[in-house]
């Protein structure tokens, strides 16, 4: 008989860094500890999928893989503290050992932007699927056109990879505008005020070209999908990703589906014009 | 001429089976108590059974199955892969209903990832399925395209003999021509006539469903909330049903040892989709029976050309409130011809 | 007139004047011996309603669904002695108000239904009573007697074997009126107080939890075992914890709606030899 192949096997992963991004929010990087789930990782990674993440005796956890494919001898994930994964995750500290599984799910056709000029727009937590992209991006720099990247949080302090925002505000290469809802500026604030929608609408990026990755909480999605319309992209231009609850990744265990759309298999990376396709009642 | 097994012989095949080192299962029991278990003589089987109340799918894809165990040290984590059981098995006696089931869930646990939990228990077992001559009222494998005699999902197929006292025997796959080679000497040459095979009669027309389900304006029917307002939202149907593969992975155990799981699970209860968050896309009774029957006639069939369904009626048997998918498809193939007409 | 078609008129009256929103009550089946819950709304649909000795369902529970009594409107329903009593229990844990439920009640005796007169759950108290000093002087069945006979070792091989039937589809929790938690203790993973995963463990840890959860406030309705697809006898554990606690406190669950919860309640004289 043929070795046994098990496909709810995760990696064992060793814990390289830990970095608190903001309040509840922590990045961990991951190495892999046998070579041959290094070398799976390496072959198979593209900037959009996502992975489970485990704690033995809690279970596993699904986010996307945070890092960008241009770095993949690595993971990097970031998730707010909340469950009870998320919880054994977070109080894990450098050199312990936590599980990874996957990548799974399709990616951002980043291939397809090249020669493109691209807008990153992200909310709160779900700046790490777009930061992604970002790297994977800005890592072949020359492939691209103009690069904007629209980032708001609730308040200052719920901004994440704060360095990151620092060295993307620092390039030239790269316009960064960074907000924080009414209220959640700190007295040395030196960025906008507003809700990202109307905070996009005034920086008016030009459609022409463009290739939108949006990332968000649903109401931000809605209210911002309405102001890339006014401002003219194409449904077909803008990439979100979903997520629902998972628990084997792989097209199995039956509950990620919206509609008939399983988001590990067939997602997360969807246009614009896909998500409209599936039923809202389920999103 | 044909080839015929004697139930006076059963417990002899049995006995050759047994003796290759083949676990024989059966039919056993009455009622809620019946199930497929060990036998070791055919007059521990209960081939009068209708139906066994829980299904063959729990011998391939079990109530809870162990996959990792893990020990955890100072700086390294230990684990152990838990196989499935791959002796073989002789499963006597199934009806054609599970087992087709069992060929619909192949499509589910090889996409693209091919589950050898499920598929070494595959194909290290081989099913016989015994024709039914008797439906009762909750039956509809016809109404599904399949019926009593069907021979899908099995190894061997049985046709009984209309004297009750054996059954023509009908190899279908290689499988099946292997373990009836090891009971070549029980088997018989003859034309003992079989006994015509069940009438189930047709409950719905599928297409009419099909079509109906496939509106996207009826995702969001009024429908759904009022077919399903007495659903309690219990797991019986998913559990009894001899296709619905749902499930959860649960650690059971401490920070230090224990044991990863794969436990049935079911698109019934409210926490099967509920986010940490507390968001619950399908927050609704009716919007979970909805999935259950989108995922059984719409999305399975996309995906796999198939339906998740085989008509064993279990259903609408056990439901405690007198639900089931017969009701819900027999009002929508109603719904459909209805809008077809005006 | 019937009592079937005495309650289908009252339920027509009471929807038609406006006076209830809603009659939950009991319609014909897939099968003629299925009876089966039903939600009627328009005075005009109230020839559906059913009422035989089949209407076993205790319906009380459905009346938690969420938002259903939350317009603060009444609504009707057919209830048993066991239903109103669930009532009771369910207005003193404060999960709903007993003003809001208009009572068609009922008893069935053998195969025989009669009326049981009143409108709140507080006109029944007569009937209940009577319940209790039956109950008080009731033998067990032949199983349960057969399970006192038992030694301790023999009842848990007994229970054993009977929970090893279980398939956690929790249809004796949803089934049942009073597991009413909006997150089941078995939910609950933040710690997992109990195993999700039905195996000899999970299951007597699932039934055995359920069967305490349950002491002082089941009122013996009986959904549970009729809910269970595999027949597990889960009467027999809720009969014996009801005996323990008739026996102990004098309590017989849902009396009326003020009294207080057997095992969430102190008293002095309790006789709690076994805490100091």
């Amino acid at each position: 008989m043929t070795p046994f192949e098990n496909i709810y096997r995760p990696a064992i992963m060793k814990i390289a860094e830990t970095r608190d991004e903001a309040p509840g929010v922590r990045t961990l990087r991951l190495e892999f500890q046998d070579p041959a789930d290094l070398q799976r990782f390496r072959e198979s990674y593209r900037t959009g999928m996502f992975g489970l993440y485990g704690v033995y005796g809690e279970g596993e956890s699904t986010f996307c893989v945070a890092s960008p494919e241009t770095r993949n001898d690595y993971v990097e994930c970031t998730f707010r503290r909340s469950g009870r994964v998320t919880t054994a995750l977070a109080s894990a500290e450098k050199g312990d050992l936590v599980t990874f599984r996957g990548p799974y799910g399709n990616r951002f056709p980043i291939e397809e932007f090249h020669g493109k000029n691209l807008l990153f727009i992200a909310g709160g937590i779900a700046l790490p699927p777009t930061r992604s992209v970002i790297w994977s991006c800005l890592d072949q720099r020359d492939r691209f056109g103009k690069v904007t990247i629209v980032y708001g949080a609730r308040t200052v302090a719920d901004l994440v990879y704060k360095e990151e925002l620092e060295e993307w505000g620092r390039r030239e290469d790269v316009e960064l505008v960074l907000t924080v809802d009414p209220g959640g500026e700190s007295p040395d604030w030196k960025h906008r005020v507003g809700f990202v929608p109307s905070v996009l609408e005034e920086a008016a990026p030009s459609a022409g070209n463009c290739v939108a990755v949006l990332c968000g909480p649903p109401i931000m999605i809605k209210f911002t999908l309405a102001s890339l319309k006014k401002l003219g992209f194409e449904e077909e231009n803008v990439y979100t990703t979903l997520e629902n609850r998972m628990k084997c990744g792989i097209g199995k265990c039956g509950r990620c589906n919206v509609g008939s759309v399983y988001i590990c298999k067939e997602g997360p990376v969807f246009t614009a014009a896909e998500v409209a396709a599936m039923p809202p009642g389920e999103l | 001429m044909a080839t015929l097994l004697y139930l006076e012989s059963l417990s002899d095949c049995f006995a050759s089976w047994r003796k290759e080192g083949l676990t024989v299962l059966a039919p056993v029991g009455e009622g809620a108590l019946s199930g497929f278990r060990e036998v070791e003589r055919a007059e521990e089987a209960n081939f009068d059974l209708l139906i066994t109340r829980t299904t063959l799918k729990e011998l391939f894809f079990p109530r809870t199955e162990p996959m990792l165990g893990y020990r955890i040290g100072k700086r390294e984590i230990e684990t152990e892969e838990f196989m499935p059981p791959v002796e073989g098995r002789i499963i006597f006696g199934a009806r054609a209903c599970d087992s087709a089931a069992m060929a619909i869930d192949d499509a589910l646990f090889d996409w693209d990832y091919h589950d050898e939990y499920w598929f070494r228990r595959r194909e290290s077992s081989v099913v016989f399925t015994i024709a039914c001559r008797e439906p009762d009222e909750f039956c509809m494998c016809t109404s599904l395209g399949l019926s009593p005699d069907s021979a899908k999902g099995s190894d061997v197929l049985l046709r009984p003999l209309e004297a009750g006292n054996g059954w023509q025997v009908e190899p279908v796959t290689d499988r099946g021509h292997k373990a009836l080679s090891s009971i070549e000497q029980h088997l018989r040459e003859g034309s003992g006539a079989t006994a015509a095979p069940a009438e189930v009669p047709v409950k719905f027309d599928l297409e009419a469903c099909r079509s109906w389900l496939a509106n996207k304006e009826n995702f969001e029917s009024p429908f759904w909330r009022e077919i399903s307002e007495r659903c309690i939202g219990c797991g019986s149907c998913t559990y009894l049903c001899p296709t619905c593969h749902c499930f959860d992975i649960q650690d059971e155990g401490d920070t230090y040892q224990g044991i990863r799981r794969k436990n049935w699970d079911s698109c019934s209860f409210q926490l099967f989709t509920m986010h940490t968050s507390g968001h619950n896309p399908r927050a609704t009774q009716g919007a979970r029976w909805r999935q259950r029957i989108m995922h059984k006639f719409n999305y399975y069939g996309g995906k796999f050309d198939v339906d998740s369904c085989t008509g064993c009626g279990r259903c609408t048997r056990e439901c405690p409130v007198d639900m089931g998918v017969t009701e819900t498809l027999q009002t929508i193939a109603a719904k459909q011809k209805q809008s077809e007409r005006t | 007139m019937s009592l079937q078609e005495h309650y289908r008129s009252q339920a027509r009256e009471l929807l038609a004047a406006g006076a209830v929103k809603m009659v939950v009550g009991y319609a014909e089946g897939t099968t003629p011996e299925r009876r089966r819950p039903v939600f009627i709304t328009e005075p005009e649909e109230c020839s559906r309603l059913v009422l035989d000795a089949r209407c076993r369902t205790n319906l009380a529970g459905y009346l938690l669904r969420e938002g259903l009594l939350s317009d603060g409107r009444e609504i009707a329903v057919y209830l048993s002695t066991e239903g109103v009593r669930t009532i009771n229990i369910l207005a003193a844990e404060s999960q709903l108000s007993s003003a809001q439920v208009r009572i068609l009640g009922f008893e069935i005796d053998r195969d025989e239904v009669k009326a049981m007169e009143g409108k709140r759950a507080a006109d029944f108290s007569e009937a209940i009573l009577a319940h209790k000093e039956r109950r008080k002087k009731q033998a067990p069945d032949e199983l349960a007697a057969k399970l006192e006979a038992m030694n301790a070792a023999e009842r848990f091989t007994f229970w054993q074997g009977e929970f090893s039937r279980c398939i956690k589809c929790y249809a004796c929790r949803q089934a049942c009126p009073m597991c009413w938690c909006r997150r089941c203790v078995v939910d609950n993973n933040q710690p997992q107080w109990v195993n999700t995963s039905s195996h000899t463990l999970g299951n007597l840890e699932w039934n055995l939890v359920r069967a305490f959860h349950l002491a002082g406030r089941c009122v013996e309705c009986g959904n549970c075992g009729r809910a269970c697809p595999v027949d597990i006898p889960l009467h027999l554990l809720n009969r014996k914890m009801t005996g323990e606690v008739l026996e102990a406190f004098d309590h017989y669950p849902g009396m009326d709606e003020h009294q207080e919860p057997a095992l969430a309640s102190f008293r002095k004289d309790d006789p709690e030899t076994f805490i100091l």
